[in-house]
């Protein structure tokens, strides 16, 4: 690895790695009394030994001047390996803090166990550790693909990859310790926030260089989406984020937004954390790996770009639709939902062009569960973008809200939408990468397709019937005009179908566990006998550069 | 702050709304106007290119 | 004349920008006229502010995640006010940094459960919540009983609220810590000083049961019982609505 960067970017990857460590050091000192010290110490603990492995790389032979006909894949390979290492962990906490609220007891009278730290560990290693390192990964690769042309230089790539893993890693055992702003979905704290900006930053510039250099004159589709992702990711983190550390040896902090601007600066952050994270850039990631494993171009390239701009323009008002009822200003509200219903266009509109580039491949999708993968992936968007929709509008909000419809409905898009297109695209991406024919066992493909379907299927209907019960139970009167329910008579209704929940997150589990396995199968055996054309795994087109005319063009 | 409530909110409900439709309009007309059809269909299929290696 | 979009993608940056434009006028929009809201908001004058004890209990909240499982916004609808009380009013998290609306009933709605059952309930439901409701799914928290509660830091944590917003005095800021222990140790020399402070109102008691220094438990209970009773503003304007 060390001998893929040049002479100057080894120098500056340990002075980089230096730095890191004397604020680690810094941290360790500032913070005795309080979790960031431990924080300080993870930190050197971390990047002493990379130091040490750069310097034992330092006098091997730089990399040749032919390295600049090839791109630069080495931080992709590392990104799916560390997405699929998240993804496995993730789940496992995320499968435990389920079987949690079947058996309370199961926290073992720790701190660190409880449900309130433990969830945060699962959503962040799915959404940040899994969704992030896979979004790195596929739009390293993508960008390079699209744009013909390599990655700027060695050495960022490497930055922005390691170090989002890092300020995951801070995340994850920060929960641990009870260190949360908790605000949903941006619990870490400022100092991680302050890392996270450092390394988007430079994420950004790696997309803005490789572009400038691109030898395409037009950017491809999937770059927008991963350029909005980043973008807008990047302002919503720095605005839900602003906060005052009580002082610099103290990991807590307190927001500068209180109440009612704090709740609808969060669920503004909230909301498009979906929006720009979940959707935009996988949406990127299905722009270019659907079309290419099916050998078929987009069916409407026109109607990706008004989807985009319609996406990147309406998600922004949406948030409000989280705060119905509540004491947010009721104009506020009613827009949320309008802008939500409207979203309903351009999110049907990305799922619709994915399904019908599909048109006249179905024969690929029934034999090739790679491709199928991506192809419930987009049924599962159009689904969750209605239910989203649908949720939004104030009325059904009274029922759904509080209640764990809005569970059910946010792992039809994390589990059915975000997870399923980007296992789909890691398949088709892992031999491409590692130059194998084909991935280790293309019926263990088909094993983890199934888990995944029938994990997520049952763990989606379990959680609309116990939200709609839920949400009935405690609403209904009896004839004398009081509640009929007490919430304690809604929580034992809740108790099979949290069984149900969590015996289907275990399916879900059990099918990440296969594909990992794959995937290092694959990894791990000979590359087929110097295939000199990498991409013979993928269906070619009759003829590349002219496929025939499609409906609708 | 000295702008009041009620004239930011103004505000909002009236650009709000122009900027919906003007962004729209650009956006379908960019999109549909004939002459850049064939740009579009090239990039759709431009990924296709059977090739692994940075034009250089 | 359509050249435009073209050259747009061309120059990446001008794309970029152009991103971040059609982004945040949503964001803008939306999220601007809040920060004038105060001149339509309900007023409060007699709300106080959270006692250093208190915010040390909110803080345990925070980092115990208990916002996952529980809300603290009563909607205004029928059902959650005979259930829970006066529905919430915007004034009353105008002190919450951050606010914990929260977004899930997986236990019952607290924003108002100041009050509600006794210190003693409290600290057994927390030790063990199925020693006193047979059904529940909350996880133990038994450690917070064996945890000495960190009070030296308090004035800083009250100068920092001070510079978001919360309108804490030199003196409270001075006394912080004192103040802490005061409020969970009625019989100490610190007590009657913090009733001077922060009100007659102010609820001195030995949260915790116990006499040695508070534990976490003392600041959680003191928290719990302070719940939706730092103003009346929202039970007044329900007995308003009910004449």
């Amino acid at each position: 690895m060390i001998s893929t960067l040049t002479k100057g970017e080894r120098e500056l990857a340990i002075v980089i790695l230096g730095i890191l460590a004397c604020v680690g050091l810094a941290m360790a000192a500032a913070g005795r009394a309080d979790p960031l010290g431990a924080h300080g110490w993870l930190i050197i603990a971390l990047c002493v030994p990379m130091i040490f492995f750069v310097i034992a790389g330092y006098y091997t032979p730089q990399p040749a001047e032919e390295r600049l006909s090839q791109y630069y894949d080495d931080p992709s390979k590392a990104g799916i390996i560390a997405a699929m290492v998240w993804v496995v962990f993730g789940l496992f906490v995320g499968d435990w803090v389920a079987w949690q609220l079947v058996y309370p007891d199961l926290t073992f009278d720790a701190a660190w166990s409880s449900f309130g730290r433990i969830r945060p560990v699962h959503t962040t290693s799915v959404i940040f550790g899994f969704g992030g390192n896979a979004l790195i990964a596929t739009s390293l690769h993508v960008l390079q693909r699209t744009s013909r042309a390599r990655l700027p230089d060695q050495l960022s790539p490497w930055f922005v990859l390691v170090g989002y893993n890092l300020f995951c890693l801070i995340a994850v055992t920060g929960y641990l310790m009870g260190v949360t702003q908790s605000k949903e979905y941006a619990e870490p704290e400022w100092y991680a926030d302050i890392w996270l900006v450092i390394v988007w930053v430079v994420y950004f510039l790696i997309y803005l260089r490789t572009l400038a250099r691109r030898k395409e004159p037009h950017i491809y589709v999937a770059n927008w989406y991963y350029m909005a992702f980043i973008l807008v990711v990047a302002v919503l983190h720095i605005v839900n984020n602003i906060a005052v550390p009580v002082s610099f040896g103290h990991a807590k902090s307190y927001s500068l937004f209180s109440g009612v601007q704090d709740a609808m600066t969060q669920w503004w952050y909230g909301h498009n954390a979906v929006a720009f994270f979940l959707t935009s850039g996988f949406l990127g990631m299905m722009y270019y790996y659907l079309p290419m494993r099916a050998g078929r171009p987009i069916f409407s390239y026109r109607m990706s770009i008004i989807s985009f701009w319609g996406i990147t323009f309406m998600y922004m008002w949406v948030g409000s639709h989280h705060l119905h009822y509540t004491a947010l200003p009721q104009w506020v509200q009613t827009l949320g939902m309008t802008f939500s219903l409207m979203l309903l266009v351009p999110s049907w509109a990305s799922a619709g062009n994915a399904l019908l580039t599909l048109n006249g491949a179905w024969h690929k999708v029934r034999d090739d569960a790679t491709l199928r993968f991506m192809m419930v992936a987009a049924v599962f968007y159009g689904l969750t973008t209605f239910e989203g929709s649908f949720m939004a509008i104030r009325p059904v909000n009274a029922l759904s809200h509080y209640t764990d419809w809005t569970i059910g409905h946010v792992h039809a898009g994390a589990l059915g939408w975000v997870a399923l297109i980007t296992f789909g695209s890691i398949y088709a991406v892992v031999p491409w990468l590692w130059k194998r024919e084909a991935m280790y066992s293309g019926r263990l493909v088909e094993l983890h397709f199934w888990l995944a379907l029938s994990g997520t299927i049952i763990y989606v209907f379990a959680m609309w019937n116990s939200g709609i019960i839920q949400g009935l139970m405690w609403r209904t009167y009896n004839e004398s005009g009081t509640l009929a329910y007490s919430f304690l008579d809604s929580l034992v209704a809740m108790h099979p179908y949290y069984i149900a929940r969590a015996t289907g997150g275990l399916l879900f589990f059990l099918g990440a566990v296969v594909g990992f396995y794959n995937i290092w199968m694959t990894i791990r055996t000979a590359p087929a006998a110097q295939v000199s054309d990498v991409r013979t795994d993928i269906p070619v087109p009759a003829s590349a550069g002219t496929p025939a005319l499609q409906p609708g063009e | 702050m000295g702008v009041d409530h009620d004239t930011i909110v103004g505000l909002s409900k009236s650009f709000g709304l122009f900027y919906l439709i003007a962004l729209s309009a650009a956006v379908m007309i960019y999109a549909y106007w004939p002459s850049n059809k064939k740009h579009f269909d090239n990039a759709a299929k431009t990924i296709l290119r059977d090739e692994d290696k940075p034009w250089r | 004349m359509f050249g435009l979009h073209y050259k747009l993608e061309r120059t990446t940056i001008g794309f970029a920008l152009a991103v971040i434009v059609a982004a945040s006028i949503g964001g803008f929009v939306e999220i601007a006229p809040l920060f004038t809201i105060d001149e339509t908001v309900e007023k409060a004058p007699d709300m106080r502010v959270y006692t250093p004890l208190e915010i040390a209990g909110r803080n345990i909240y925070i980092r115990e995640g208990c916002y996952a499982c529980h809300s603290q916004m009563i909607r205004t609808l029928r059902d959650e006010v005979d259930r829970y009380g006066p529905y919430s009013l915007a004034v009353e998290s105008q002190y919450d940094h951050p606010m914990l609306w929260g977004s899930k009933r997986t236990g019952p709605d607290l924003a108002r459960l100041g009050g509600k059952y006794s210190d003693e309930w409290h600290v057994a439901h927390l030790i063990n919540p199925r020693n006193v409701v047979s059904v529940s799914k909350m996880p133990p928290y038994g450690w917070l009983a064996r945890t000495t509660l960190r009070i030296d830091d308090l004035g800083e944590h009250l100068e920092t609220l001070r510079r978001v917003g919360v309108p804490y005095t030199d003196e409270m800021i001075a006394h912080a810590s004192a103040d802490a222990y005061g409020q969970a140790r009625p019989d100490s020399t610190y007590a009657e000083a913090v009733r001077t402070r922060y009100g007659e109102a102010t609820q001195i008691r030995s949260f915790d049961g116990r006499s040695n220094e508070p534990t976490e438990m003392a600041a959680l209970v003191a928290y719990l019982q302070i719940l939706g009773r730092l103003t009346d503003v929202a039970t007044k304007s329900a007995a308003q609505a009910g004449e």
